[in-house]
């Protein structure tokens, strides 16, 4: 009994919003299609439609798909055009979905009333009185093959090369070789203008510069322990070091293994 | 800000990466075995010569196409569970097959070329009898579907209905069988037991002729009668040792004609049902005159009725005689009879249908196997060889439900074990080491003799280890040139033995109690099949047969000792207990090579209500299972005086607890010394308002690695990792959408005490649930928004921790703070369970069964109750994903990729050797095994890594530091001769 009370509120319910929704779209259909499929057994009725994979021939991918109402409640299968009845379903609401494993089908709601009126819209789980229509029978078009794998991360030069990392590296470095080439160092007029420019880029000199820092680098331990570093310098450089290092780690392919690595293990946590 | 936003989202990109399959990985670990259950009808496709294909309906509600030369599945339906999918025929014709589905309730036509639907017809109410093809001049048109009250007749090509008719008196007689002989009419036969026979004759065009034919000796016309020949009745009784026949067509009234089986010097054996099989190739023509008596467990006799319809002769006795059956290919129809040979095969010949002769050459040799169950019915596929003789296949469908397909001279060509649809529990038990590797391990195991003895058994197990590499590389090297798909590893359980990483385990399986009738024997057989198989390829390397297992009979697996304690072989304990009296049986069993233990399992008299597994071990090594009977007795097994011994020192600290979920009872009892019980506690969940669904602790072999979370802030929110937490899962009983709920409460198992509750309203089952950590994750299904949803329960014990070093039941004052967060999942789901990793440092994911059939990993993260809803810089520390209402649900992280497992039942996880790895079996009608890694191979390299990417830098950076150095010495020299 409480089925029939619930679903007449559900009806109302739905033909109120309904109303709601037509007001602002034109008429140009009738608010519930009927299906006149109404069954002798009972109130017991059938949900049609069609599923098309385009540029897929019927045969290639029916004998593994089906369809489900609300999960394996009640079961359709296709028939060789594709399309499907599923029979004996009572009036209610249901999700209908063509399952396949190869393609890939958008579920529908689909509503019957206790009368046997149809009427299919878009599956909504939070907002769930919203309707937005779909065509009843319902025309179910599959969106392509199902994406299951990843793509294997590939290396390539031209990935290497074009990393932005890489080419921020790449320029200065060409820069630092190219224009003690091109710009004669020898001239002193010229030497006190670079260095009057080299101070205003870097007007910090408590900040190491990167030349400084390649070669402490490709050095090793022996010169930069030969180095005399000054105790203010030395406080700032751990830090500054450690975040160079990640900079300079971080470029290719290299970065993606390091943050995995790091990542996997903050997982844990 | 840039920085940890810029993280976020690198993270989140890998983050979802992290869980998926690659292209190149599909088959490389993981394997899928479909099956569909016990055949009930089977066909070959006769529709043309060079087809190979074979037609199966079966108990699971599944129509299947094999191809019959490999054993292979073409394609499968799955419908519905329970009697609104039952098959109750299948019938071929041609390229379509026809089949009535859930007791009379739809018509579907197949087309079994594409695998696909031609038409399905709702028929009216009634309980459906019978369904036969009729044909008018040799071609077939028309479906006939006997009801109990009614008959309809419906076109071959789109379902219709031509017409219906009520049958008269349908209350007093029972319609049992249709018949129609490529006439114009079409024949139904009802009785009125030990009264009359009825014929009705509908003619296709809608006339209906009604005769009724004394028959006080007829019971049932299915299970007695036959039609033979050119439209004869032909029925057997027990009483009078008696054939009667009947001419179906005859105008006038008919009368039996008797013909004493003495008459024709046969004899029933005492206490038999003779049974009659008779055979019509084509349903455009009549049967063949030639049919089978059996008259005995293993007597059968070939008989032939004459063309005057009234006398029968004998052709051929065939005593002993298992099965029987009519094969036809073109115009020929031979008789099939399969005889014993010896005690480990039996024989199959052919034998002329209409002389009886024996064909030569048509002997085929099928094996025995002692460990399943016998013959139970044939299926032969016959065909036309060149030179016009005939040739046969057969289908061997034996009682254990397994399926074999064989051909001549007695090769197997396919065994299918289609008890495996069927599988309720199973476990994983590591494989045994090698001897190299059980001589490596001795070496720690025993006491030292002297530092000279040592060294050289050191030495000795070096050169041993070196052997096995050698031998290793030149099998590689040996392997690698054999051109690919030639290197076959068999596999047999002498050569199991545990890979590096225990990785390949072998899984032990248990399949539901099946049932068998048996005609021969008049017996219902009742058993359960235990199956090993290997989890790297998924080869059945043994199986055992349990006879006497009730059909309701529930199990549970236990692994007493793993094979780590060598020289004692692991042990496997299979309880099996009866549902409704509760009666239990042990079965003790070598995992590995299935074999029966010799230690003898305790008598269980009366009926048991819990079983647990103590972590004490005997001083074999086997660890002590507690039984506990009504009387609130404990019965352990192994009982030895060591194990008593222990057990009563252990006493005290020994608590467990009983379920009554008719009586809403939850209790907890703790073991006294003298192994009785005590009642310690009692919850009541009145059952006017709700039921016990489920009650589920944590896993026992599960580990946690961190004790708290760190957050956003530095500081530790501690896990309430309490082990003896019990998750109850309740559900109202009301059922009205408004007032249903579903209630989860969390109970201490010793202490009895409600550490929290949870009760979900306007919400009904079935609730699938996972209790692991110290989270509980619940699905539900929400009958207001008509939804699915998840709901997580963490427990936290704060920032401080009460008592770091254990955790007591006993003490803990401070309840834990319970967090709890819902979200939408957009599909209904089938069975849930999580991930389990060696040390429990991976982090965890929840492994979803869909409907669909695939399985979701789905990371833990997403179902955290600290999500939250806006965005803090804390929460971004700790890589909190933001809150969303509804879960996603991406394909990508579908494990099994489009490997569908059908009806999923349960997913069973297993820790390996690797943190990083978790092994996955998947089963419910198939079979899918696979690997999963939660948080990326953090802990091996992975298969795609690059060692000539590496090894070419590598040798470029030290040229290039060669070539500089070299360089820079030449620049010193300059400058010092400068």
């Amino acid at each position: 009994m409480w089925l029939h009370v619930r679903l007449s509120e559900v009806c109302l319910f739905l033909q109120a919003m309904f109303i709601l929704a037509c007001c602002f779209s034109d008429m140009e259909s009738g608010p519930i299609a009927t299906s006149g499929s109404v069954q002798p057994n009972g109130d017991r009725f059938k949900i049609e439609g069609r599923a098309i994979v385009p540029g897929v021939k019927t045969q290639d991918w029916i004998s593994s798909a089906r369809v489900t109402v609300e999960g394996e409640e009640y079961i359709g299968f296709l028939r060789t055009d594709g399309s499907f009845v599923v029979n004996d379903v009572p009036s209610g609401s249901y999700v209908v979905e063509v399952i396949s494993p190869g393609y890939k089908f958008e579920a529908v709601r689909v509503d019957i009333t206790s009368k046997g009126k149809m009427r299919a819209r878009l599956v909504n789980f939070i907002k769930t009185s919203e309707v937005i229509r779909q065509p009843y029978p319902l025309q179910l078009r599959s969106s392509g093959p199902h994406t299951y794998f990843m793509k294997r991360e590939t290396w390539g030069w031209t990935d290497f090369l074009m990393n932005p990392m890489v080419m921020m590296m790449v320029l200065p470095l060409l820069i630092i070789v190219l224009l003690p080439k091109v710009v004669n160092t020898n001239d002193p007029e010229m030497r006190k203008e670079m260095e009057q420019s080299m101070n205003m880029l870097n007007p910090n000199p408590e900040l190491p510069d990167v030349s400084e820092f390649m070669t402490k680098l490709f050095s090793g331990s022996k010169s930069s322990s030969s180095k005399a570093i000054g105790g203010s310098k030395a406080s700032g450089r751990p830090a500054v070091k450690r975040r160079n290092y990640c900079n300079w780690s971080c470029h290719g392919n290299y970065n993606t293994i390091f943050f995995k690595r790091a990542f996997s293990f903050v997982f844990c946590k | 800000m840039s920085k940890p936003t810029s993280l976020f989202v690198i993270f989140f990109s890998l983050f979802i990466m992290s869980e998926a399959v690659f292209e190149d990985q599909v088959g490389k670990f993981d394997w899928r075995q479909q099956y569909v259950g016990k055949t009930l009808f089977a066909h070959f496709d006769s529709h043309s010569q060079s087809s190979n294909k074979l037609f199966l309906a079966t108990d699971k509600n599944i129509f299947a196409s094999f191809n019959s030369r490999t054993g292979d599945l073409l394609w499968r339906h799955v419908d519905k569970v329970g009697p609104e999918g039952t098959i109750d025929i299948l019938v071929l014709h041609g390229q379509d097959a026809l089949m009535v589905v859930g007791g009379g309730r739809l018509l579907r036509s197949w087309d079994t070329n594409m695998g696909g639907l031609n038409w399905e017809a709702v028929l009216d109410t009634g309980s459906f009898q019978a369904a036969c093809f009729v044909a008018i001049q040799d071609t077939v048109k028309h479906v006939a579907v006997l009801k109990k009250a009614a008959i309809s007749l419906h076109y071959l090509t789109n379902g219709h209905q031509k017409w219906v008719e009520n049958l008269p008196d349908s209350d007093t007689v029972q319609y049992q069988a249709v018949y129609s002989g490529g006439e114009v009419e079409v024949y139904v036969l009802g009785v009125v037991p030990n009264s009359h026979l009825t014929i009705i004759a509908y003619s296709l065009e809608d006339g209906e002729i009604i005769k009724s034919v004394e028959a006080p000796w007829l019971s049932s016309v299915e299970s007695s009668c036959v039609v033979i020949g050119q439209g004869v009745l032909m029925c057997v009784d027990p009483a009078t040792l008696a054939l009667y026949t009947l001419p179906i067509q005859a105008e006038e009234a008919p009368q039996f004609n008797q013909i004493l089986l003495q008459s024709l010097d046969l004899e029933v054996s005492l206490g038999f049902q003779p049974v009659l099989v008779s055979s019509q190739p084509h349903p455009a023509r009549s049967p063949i005159s030639e049919f089978f008596l059996q008259l005995g467990p293993d007597h059968h006799v070939l008989l032939q009725l004459n063309a005057d319809g009234y006398t029968i002769a004998a052709l051929r006795d065939f005593q002993p005689a298992f099965l029987v059956s009519f094969a036809t290919t073109g115009e020929k129809t031979v008789a099939v009879v399969m005889t014993p040979k010896n005690e480990t095969a039996c024989d199959i010949n052919l034998f002329s249908a209409d002389s009886g002769r024996r064909l030569l050459d048509t002997t085929v040799i099928f094996p025995l196997d002692l460990n399943g169950g016998k013959p139970f019915k044939l299926y032969v596929h016959a065909f036309l060889k060149k030179d016009d003789s005939v040739d046969y296949r057969v289908l061997v469908q034996t009682q254990d439900h397994a399926l074999t397909f064989i051909q001549q001279p007695g090769r197997v060509v396919w065994t299918r074990e289609e008890a495996l649809a069927d599988v309720v529990t199973m476990e994983m038990v590591d494989l045994p080491l090698t001897g190299t590797q059980a001589e490596l391990e001795g070496e720690f195991g025993k006491k030292a003799d002297g530092l000279f003895p040592m060294v050289l058994k050191r030495l000795s197990s070096q050169v041993i280890l070196l052997q096995a590499w050698l031998a290793h590389l030149w099998k590689l090297f040996y392997e690698a040139r054999k051109p690919h798909g030639q290197v076959k590893n068999e596999v047999t359980i002498e050569t199991l033995s545990r890979d590096e990483f225990n990785l390949q385990k072998m899984m032990v399986m248990v399949t539901a109690s099946g049932k068998c009738w048996s005609r021969q024997s008049l017996f219902i057989f009742v058993w359960s099949q235990l199956f090993g198989i290997d989890s790297k390829s998924g080869s059945i390397l043994w199986k055992h047969y349990l006879e006497n297992v009730q059909p309701n009979a529930v199990f549970k697996l236990i692994v007493q000792r793993t094979t780590a304690h060598f020289p004692h072989p692991p042990q496997c304990t299979l309880l099996i207990k009866d549902k409704d009296t509760g009666l239990a049986s042990l079965h003790v069993f070598n995992p590995i090579f299935g074999r029966k233990s010799h230690i003898a399992p305790p008598a269980l008299p009366r009926p048991i209500l819990q079983s647990l597994l103590l972590p004490v071990i005997d001083q074999d090594y086997a660890k002590v299972l507690l039984l506990v009977d009504d009387q609130y007795k404990v019965t352990a097994f192994p009982s030895t005086k060591n194990v008593l011994q222990q057990l009563q020192e252990m006493a005290s600290s020994i608590f467990f607890y009983l379920i009554r979920s008719d009586q809403g009872n939850l209790s907890g009892f703790r073991l006294r010394k003298d192994l009785s019980t005590e009642r310690i506690w009692e919850v009541v969940l009145p059952t006017e308002v709700q039921k016990i669904v489920a009650v589920n602790g944590k896993r026992p072999n599960e580990h946690v690695h961190s004790q708290g979370r760190v957050m956003g802030d530095r500081s530790v929110l501690y896990k309430y990792l309490n082990p003896n937490l019990l998750a109850v899962v309740t559900e109202s009983t009301d059922a009205h959408p408004e007032r249903a709920f579903v209630g989860v409460f969390l109970v201490d198992g010793v202490t009895g005490r409600i550490i929290h509750e949870a009760v979900q309203r306007k919400a009904r089952g079935p609730v699938h649930f996972v209790h692991s950590e110290n989270w509980v994750v619940y699905e539900y299904w929400n009958t207001k928004s008509r939804r699915n949803e998840f709901s997580v329960l963490e427990l936290f014990e704060g920032t401080e921790l009460y008592n770091s070093t254990v955790f007591s039941s006993l003490d803990r004052p401070h309840l834990p703070q319970v967090l709890q967060q819902t979200y939408i999942f957009p599909s209904p789901i089938t069975t849930m369970e999580a991930t389990l990793t060696e040390k429990g440092i991976t982090s965890r994911h929840l492994l979803v069964g869909l409907p669909s059939g695939a399985i979701l990993s789905l990371p833990k993260m997403f179902l955290d109750p600290r999500r939250p809803e806006v965005v803090t810089e804390h929460s971004r520390e700790e890589n909190l994903i933001p809150y969303a209402p509804e879960m996603p649900i991406r394909t990508e992280w579908f494990i099994n990729y489009n490997q569908t497992v059908a009806r999923v039942k349960g997913i069973y996880t297993a820790p390996s050797g690797l943190e990083s790895t978790c092994l996955v079996v998947a089963y419910g009608l198939d079979i899918y095994q696979t690997r999963v890694y939660p948080s990326k191979q953090f802990d091996v390299l992975k298969d795609d890594y690059d060692y000539v990417l590496i090894s070419s830098v590598l040798f470029a950076l030290f040229f290039a530091t060669m070539i500089s150095k070299r360089l820079a010495q030449v620049k010193l020299l300059n400058r010092a001769w400068r």
